[in-house]
């Protein structure tokens, strides 16, 4: 197992899939709770769908479909 | 079946499903169970706390082991989730990392179910009228779950000899 202090290029090249691919679904997870936050939170101030979308590099659908069942937005 | 159950037997099975919400999971797993076996009286509760196994310090390790942000992955690229966490808290507010909540009725994993299969057995197997909790440990141990695998060596236990220690309570006890 990977120390904490390990350098970052340690893991982001890590030869060892186990740990190389437990990192990758770890980020995709940070992400994605990172994004539900955001995105509830632009929302609540305003933030068209369109806009929400823009910023986030996918289309209006896009963004509408993954988080219009979100909290209070729908 | 619950009708054999002692009223701590009882009264663990509905704590579990409490563990399982507080720990967000979407389902009764046999770890939940377990969480809910260190907390709770009978002979399983005695048991675990003479094996060292606190219920909070399962539960947290319950709680790592079952959640895909891996703190230590994470501390391998060079991101420090507990700063993550503070930052996304000052923001959101507490617990906005966590995943989200599972929505109403949450029910049993298949292995949970087959712990309490094996529960019943290891009552009949013993002729014992009642299920008490510590048939309830013997049948979580007996199913071989792997996170609760996981949790006790995290903790210093072999599932083997507590599963040994849990079939045999009734008559060293």
């Amino acid at each position: 197992m990977a120390s904490p202090t390990s350098d970052v290029t340690t893991a982001a090249a890590a030869d060892d899939p186990a740990v190389g691919l437990r990192a990758i679904r770890a980020l995709r997870e940070l992400a994605d709770r990172l994004e539900v936050l955001q995105v509830a939170n632009a929302r609540s101030r305003g933030w068209s769908w369109q806009q929400v979308a823009d910023a986030l590099g996918v289309t209006r659908q896009a963004a509408h479909k993954k988080h219009a069942g979100n909290r209070k937005d729908d | 079946m619950f009708e054999r159950f002692t009223d701590e037997a009882r009264h663990v099975v509905a704590a579990a499903q409490e563990e399982a919400r507080a720990l967000r999971a979407d389902e009764v797993a046999p770890v939940h169970l377990l969480l809910a076996l260190a907390a709770g009286g009978g002979p399983a509760g005695r048991l675990m706390q003479a094996a060292g196994l606190d219920a909070d310090r399962l539960r947290s390790a319950a709680r790592r082991s079952g959640d895909p942000l891996d703190a230590d992955a994470l501390a391998a690229l060079g991101v420090d989730l507990d700063q993550v966490r503070a930052a996304a808290e000052a923001a959101f507010g507490p617990g906005a990392l966590d995943p989200p909540p599972a929505g109403g009725h949450i029910g049993f994993a298949g292995g949970s179910r087959r712990s309490l299969e094996e529960a019943l057995r290891s009552a009949v197997r013993r002729k014992d009228r009642r299920l008490d909790t510590g048939h309830l440990l013997a049948g979580v141990l007996a199913v071989g779950d792997p996170q609760v695998g996981r949790v006790l060596r995290e903790l210093g236990t072999d599932p083997r000899e507590l599963r040994d220690q849990a079939e045999g309570d009734g008559e060293v006890a």
